[in-house]
């Protein structure tokens, strides 16, 4: 239902560090923390996760989603909690029977007798406790049962989230896609945990005295039933239409809501900067707005569907007494049934009044199940075969074989690309923006596949092999610096687990960043908050080269991987590009020509096509575009690399 | 041209769709909208929180909820009116039963007389509960909007300590849980007073029986008591694990392209998955804790029904009570069950309320660092002379960044910022539009200090464009005229040209209208990067700072917006901080600062011949040595 809160909750982890950091924010009250730690003192060591990432899902996956197929998993919590529903369901019942047969056999004239009072008395007493002592197991059973289905599902949508392509993140905004992880797979942990078996037993109750009520006395069990579940039916019906469509459009409305705020916060600078907040609030205000009319719609339906139930419930007993309480003068019915009957009808609509509380969260959840069953269903639009191949260790052959590209089709970015990079060499790609250099970069590793021809790596076309060991030997680093929450190590540590401190200390002097990790209070373990915010885009950017330098791979792209240095870092960064491309075959996409001098051979593109191929030497003497280009850079007071 | 529409409204397509789905369900059109989209009438918060930090949190809320008194006492008075009919039949019941022996004629009247107390009890329970929703969805709305509202005016050393994941999440769930006790809790109470209303029929039927029957009561409240000081850690520690988890989650969201360019996946998904098997374990304990004691709560009446036959019975059978009072006593009871039971959901509900209460207020005691002097003024027909009177500036954290700067800017000047990496620079700009305060000295504009200004008009005469563009997703067109949403399109389209982006704006499918998508990445680094100029050169504020704004920019596009920018800005004060020459040789002087101070100033060609430091950190040693 609810995801809050900042604390680590012990254990260490890799936010548990962060407490120590004074963040404000991150508390268990004080008066609760010794409570709490008692409770986390009975808590497991577990070891780490190591499941594996297939891009393809496994035929289970491929099913749709639904809710009886995520609890098939465990067959035997489901039978033990549903026999423990059924029994406590059962005994609950006893006891307006235990009193009748008191009333009936105990109390009347020419049946009197105490004995028979207590003996029903003392049974009902007894059963009760019997009763507790289930509803514990029960709920034991039902808790686990949820905890591990909504674990099951949560990594489930998580590894869809991370089989998804690029291009989903990118038209799908992130407020939406957090509510499918957080507040739907929550739904349905409370449905799972309570919602369900509370809705079966109050099910089984009414059924139950149903039966009970036939078997007490037909004719008057006819009438109440007759004249009072066909109302109820009916009625339920349209609070069943009324209020699904009221829960669909609220979640939809929220998701509006949690959008807008978490755009507003990440980009709080610039509406800040902008003086926007005060229309930005009023913007928000509607978009809260529609939210609460969804809501009050909603609410509109459940405050009828309630008291008129109960109304109902009323009108039965009018009925009964009417119809019964006749028959008992008529000497008919005993009074003892007639007595039993008015106990059963007060327990037949106490639970549907529960049955329609546990309704609202069933309905919540099964629109949770559409939605994340849409979700799932989404497939990738970058994929890999059935059975793809690993790709073996590469040289680092790149070969653009007539690629023609457009982000949409209507709209060519590339055209008829053909161009072949050696294992070993460094190419940098140059051109005017929006000429097509970093769509080149996303084709090589496959963030988008060409609309016609095909990327080869080593002869290979690379939407035949996996995903992972194609992207294991790419290296990118992005022109944005994306940092995660955690530690300077742990950020460095993200393409390659287990290096040792010295190699990470290795790779923050390649790209001369000592002075940093120096300044810095903790070193390499100082944690970096939101994004990295504290650093400046150029520190981030080296640490992102850092990060793509430890991760060892066989080709790598820098994509504009330097525009935020200043001129300094970016002749530490040039000193560190020979070790950084040793042996290995390079993508440099640059506007400082000086980075692109440093190539083994230099691809102007422009307009979605090459125009010029060659050594820095050769095409500098052949006085063609990049010539000019050059010309150009060197009057604006770019650093002449042909005379260092 | 004119197919171009500022809205300003950026949702409003978003709420256009929902509405059309909305209608379809029954639901009233929203009105339309001014702004060109449609909206609700809702009209913001009415109210407060009480700043007072003593309160306990309820009390702290209470403003909020009183401004829906009129709604919110007609709900708990018709609620409770509602009540007392509903217990009235169960009498009525007992005294038509213990008199089925001694009538001859029928019940007609009994039966009648049912029927209108039911009718009366639906009745006023349908409006009652009409107001209870309504006050409860207003209360949400009004916290949400009063945690947007705060936010919204948080200073940026907030931003750089919080995460804004956990943020989301304090401005959603908590809310929800907070709203839900709060409106609920005295309804759920006013409905236990059933339970009162009830006690006293029974004490009329019977006061031997009541007392007997109502044993089982302090039992259920120790329980109730137990079970809260169990249950309230680890609905806590719950909470704290789902926020890991959504963290993860926005990571991922947010960093898909790191992730996927690593290869990491799998990492991922069992970085998650560990945190979500923190999260079972949670749940795990959270049930245990509730099978201990819930099933006692909810059993507690069968003993208690279990009582009243053994004792009842003994009454009856000695004559004293008539079999009606079982009927009777049993209705009670079972009246006295439901809000037994929700009492012990009120227990609950109210610790997690009270947790996620004290969340939110962490949020909205927050106050904003920068604050507007009482009495600040508008600054007027700026001229832009700028000022740095040895300013020294350390982060919160302690990071001392600027230590003794001092510096000059005339009017109309235009001055580079050269630096290392992490040597202040950008900081410069940010003090400049206070976005931080200086820790000593002063920064002031046309020797105004800056912090005697009001933050508006500061801001809208420093214009300063992020080394980060971020980008909303709106149409292109709106992100540009985001610091003036009224801006025609033709004041759009030539802030776009001067920023050298219109081009290929116009190239886009939908030109200015393209709906930029997630955060911009639609748009390559250097298309934003423009897009971000013109939003600011749409402003024209008389201050202009570049902060490495045209990093990914490539060079004569860079050179291109330059020359706009010195026909279209001339004679505005400009900063440019970049680590580019040919950006640089924009500047008629340089501001060389390392250390958090000024080392020299002059044009590229002094600091060239006079400071080493200078040629060092251009990196230009070894040219100008040859």
């Amino acid at each position: 239902m609810a995801w809050g809160g900042g604390w680590g909750g012990g254990g260490g982890g890799m936010f548990g560090s962060s407490q120590s950091t004074g963040l404000p924010f991150g508390g268990i009250p004080s008066e609760l923390q010794a409570e709490a730690n008692k409770v986390l003192a009975t808590e497991p060591a577990r070891e780490k996760s190591s499941l594996t990432f297939h891009q393809r899902p496994s035929a289970k996956e491929r099913l749709a989603l639904t809710l009886p197929r995520m609890l098939r998993a465990y067959p035997g919590w489901v039978a033990g909690g549903s026999l423990l529903v059924i029994a406590t369901s059962l005994l609950l019942q006893a006891g307006p029977l235990l009193t009748e047969f008191a009333i009936n056999r105990g109390l009347t004239l020419g049946h009197r007798s105490l004995a028979v009072v207590y003996v029903c008395g003392s049974l009902y007493l007894v059963l009760a406790i019997v009763n507790a002592l289930l509803q514990r197991v029960q709920i034991d059973v039902t808790g686990k049962l949820a905890s591990r289905v909504m674990h099951d599902l949560r990594i489930r949508v998580f590894t869809h989230f991370q089989r998804l392509s690029l291009d989903f993140f990118t038209e799908e905004k992130a407020g939406v896609l957090m509510s499918r992880m957080t507040s739907d797979v929550e739904n349905l942990q409370q449905l799972v945990q309570d919602g369900i078996s509370s809705f079966a037993a109050q099910g089984l109750t009414m059924i139950v005295i149903t039966v009970i009520l036939f078997w007490t006395n037909v004719v008057l069990a006819t009438w109440t039933v007759l004249l009072v579940v066909p109302l109820m039916f009916v009625f339920t019906l349209w609070f069943h239409h009324a209020s699904e469509k009221g829960y669909l459009l609220s979640r939809d409305r929220i998701a509006n809501v949690l959008a807008d705020l978490s755009e507003s916060l990440y980009g709080i600078r610039v509406v800040t900067a902008n003086n926007r907040q005060r229309r930005n609030i009023k913007n928000h205000r509607h978009v809260v707005g529609a939210y609460r009319d969804a809501n009050l719609y909603t609410g509109r339906v459940n405050a009828i569907y309630g008291p008129a139930t109960n109304m109902i419930g009323i009108f039965g007993s009018a009925l009964l007494l009417g119809i019964g309480g006749n028959m008992v003068l008529d000497h008919k019915l005993s009074i003892g049934a007639l007595v039993a009957f008015f106990l059963y009808l007060n327990r037949f609509f106490s639970p549907i009044q529960l049955l329609v509380q546990q309704y609202n969260s069933l309905q919540q959840g099964r629109s949770s199940v559409i939605r994340l069953r849409e979700l799932l269903q989404t497939p990738p639009s970058i994929d890999e075969s059935s059975d793809a191949p690993t790709l073996p260790t590469i040289e680092g052959r790149i070969t653009f074989e007539d690629v023609s590209f457009g982000y949409s089709p209507d709209n060519l970015v590339l055209r008829d690309v053909n161009l072949e990079i050696a294992p070993g060499e460094s190419v940098a790609f140059v051109g005017p923006t929006g000429a097509g250099k970093s769509t080149m970069a996303k084709l090589a590793n496959r963030f988008y596949d060409p609309t016609t021809g095909r990327v080869l790596l080593d002869g290979i076309d690379i939407r035949t092999v996996s995903l992972q060991s194609l992207r294991s030997q790419l290296g990118v680093v992005p022109q944005e610096a994306f940092l995660f929450a955690g530690s300077i190590r742990t950020n460095l540590s993200f393409g390659r687990s287990g290096l040792t401190t010295k190699e990470i200390e290795e790779a923050i002097d390649v790209v001369g960043l000592r002075d940093l990790i120096d300044r810095l209070p903790q070193g390499l373990d100082t944690v970096i908050h939101e994004r990295g915010q504290t650093l400046s885009a150029g520190e981030r950017q080296l640490l992102a080269l850092a990060r793509a330098f430890l991760a060892r791979p066989r080709v790598l792209i820098l994509d504009e991987a330097t525009s935020s240095l200043d001129l300094q870092s970016e002749t530490v960064i040039e000193a560190a590009l020979d070790r950084l491309l040793e042996g290995r075959s390079a993508i440099l996409i640059a506007h400082r020509l000086t980075t692109a001098q440093r190539a083994d051979r230099i691809v102007v593109i422009d307009e979605g096509a090459i125009v010029e191929v060659g050594t820095p030497h050769e095409l500098l003497s052949h006085n063609g575009a990049y010539a000019s280009m050059y010309q150009a850079w060197l009057a604006s007071g770019g650093r002449d690399a042909t005379r260092s | 041209m004119s197919k171009v529409k500022i809205s300003g409204d950026k949702y409003a397509w978003l709420m256009a769709v929902s509405i059309s789905t909305g209608t379809s369900h029954g639901l009233k059109p929203m009105e339309a909208n001014p702004l060109g989209g449609v909206r609700s009438k809702y009209p913001g918060p009415r109210a407060q929180i009480s700043r007072d930090r003593s309160l306990t949190w309820w009390r702290r809320i209470l403003p909020i909820i009183a401004s829906h008194r009129l709604t919110f006492i007609t709900s708990i008075v018709l609620s409770f009116v509602s009540l007392v009919f509903q217990t009235l039949v169960p009498n009525m019941l007992n005294h038509a039963i213990t008199g089925i022996q001694t009538h001859s004629t029928g019940l007609h009247f009994e039966v009648i007389q049912i029927i209108v107390v039911g009718v009366l009890a639906g009745v006023t329970g349908i409006i009652s509960r009409q107001y209870v929703y309504y006050t409860a969805y207003n209360v949400e709305a009004d916290l949400r909007s009063l945690i947007y509202e705060h936010l919204t005016w948080l200073s940026f050393s907030f931003y750089d300590r919080v995460q804004s994941g956990q943020l989301i999440s304090r401005a959603n769930s908590d809310i929800r849980s907070v709203q839900m006790y709060s409106t609920f809790a005295p309804l759920i109470i006013v409905q236990s007073s059933i339970g009162i209303l009830a006690f006293g029929f029974m004490l009329s039927i019977d006061p031997v029986l009541a007392l007997i029957a109502m044993t089982i009561m302090p039992a259920m409240y120790f329980i109730g008591i137990r079970m809260r000081r169990v249950l309230f850690p680890i609905s806590w520690i719950t909470q704290a694990r789902l926020a890991e988890v959504a963290t993860i989650v926005d990571e991922n969201i947010n960093g898909v392209r790191v992730v996927k360019s690593f290869a990491q996946e799998e990492a991922e998904v069992n970085r998650l998955a560990d945190a979500a098997e923190r999260v079972a374990w949670a749940y795990v304990k959270d049930a245990q804790f509730r099978g201990k004691w819930s099933p006692w709560v909810q059993n507690l009446p069968q003993v208690g029904l279990a009582l009243v036959l053994v004792f009842g019975g003994w009454m009856v059978y000695d004559g004293h009570l008539g079999i009606g009072a079982i009927l009777a006593f049993n209705a009670y009871l079972l009246m006295l069950q439901a809000p037994f039971m929700m009492l012990g959901q009120l227990v609950m509900m109210g610790q997690r309320a009270k947790a996620s209460a004290e969340r939110i207020f962490e949020v909205l005691d927050e106050s904003p660092d920068i604050v507007e002097r009482p009495g600040a003024f508008d600054l007027e027909n700026v001229k832009g002379a700028l000022d740095f009177n040895h300013v020294r500036f350390e982060y919160a954290n302690g990071a001392q960044i600027l230590t003794d700067f001092d510096a000059h800017v005339s009017a109309g000047e235009t001055v580079a910022i050269v630096g290392r990496t992490g040597s202040g620079k950008s900081t410069i700009a940010r003090l400049l539009t206070r976005f931080y305060d200086v820790s000593d000295g002063a920064v002031c504009v046309d020797g105004i200090d800056v912090r005697d200004a009001t933050l508006e008009s500061l801001r809208a005469n420093v214009g300063v464009v992020l080394d980060e563009p971020f980008l909303f997703s709106i149409s292109i067109a709106e992100n540009i005229a985001y610091g003036k949403p009224d801006a025609t399109y033709d004041a759009i389209e030539a802030a776009a040209r001067a920023a050298n982006a219109h081009e290929f704006i116009e190239r886009l499918p939908e030109g200015y209208d393209t709906v930029v998508g997630e955060r911009g990445y639609t748009l390559s680094g250097g298309q934003r990067q423009r897009i971000a100029i013109a939003r600011t050169l749409l402003v024209n504020p008389p201050v202009l700072v570049l902060d490495d704004a045209t990093s990914a920019i490539d060079v004569h596009v860079e050179a291109g917006i330059y020359e706009a920018l010195s026909t279209l800005l001339a004679r505005r004060t400009t900063i440019v901080i970049a680590h580019r020459i040919s950006t640089i040789a924009l500047a008629s002087r340089v501001i060389l600062i390392d250390e958090g101070r000024v080392v020299a100033t002059g044009t590229h060609e002094e600091l060239l011949a006079t400071t080493p430091l200078y040629a060092e950190v251009l990196a230009q040693t070894t040219r100008e040595d040859e």
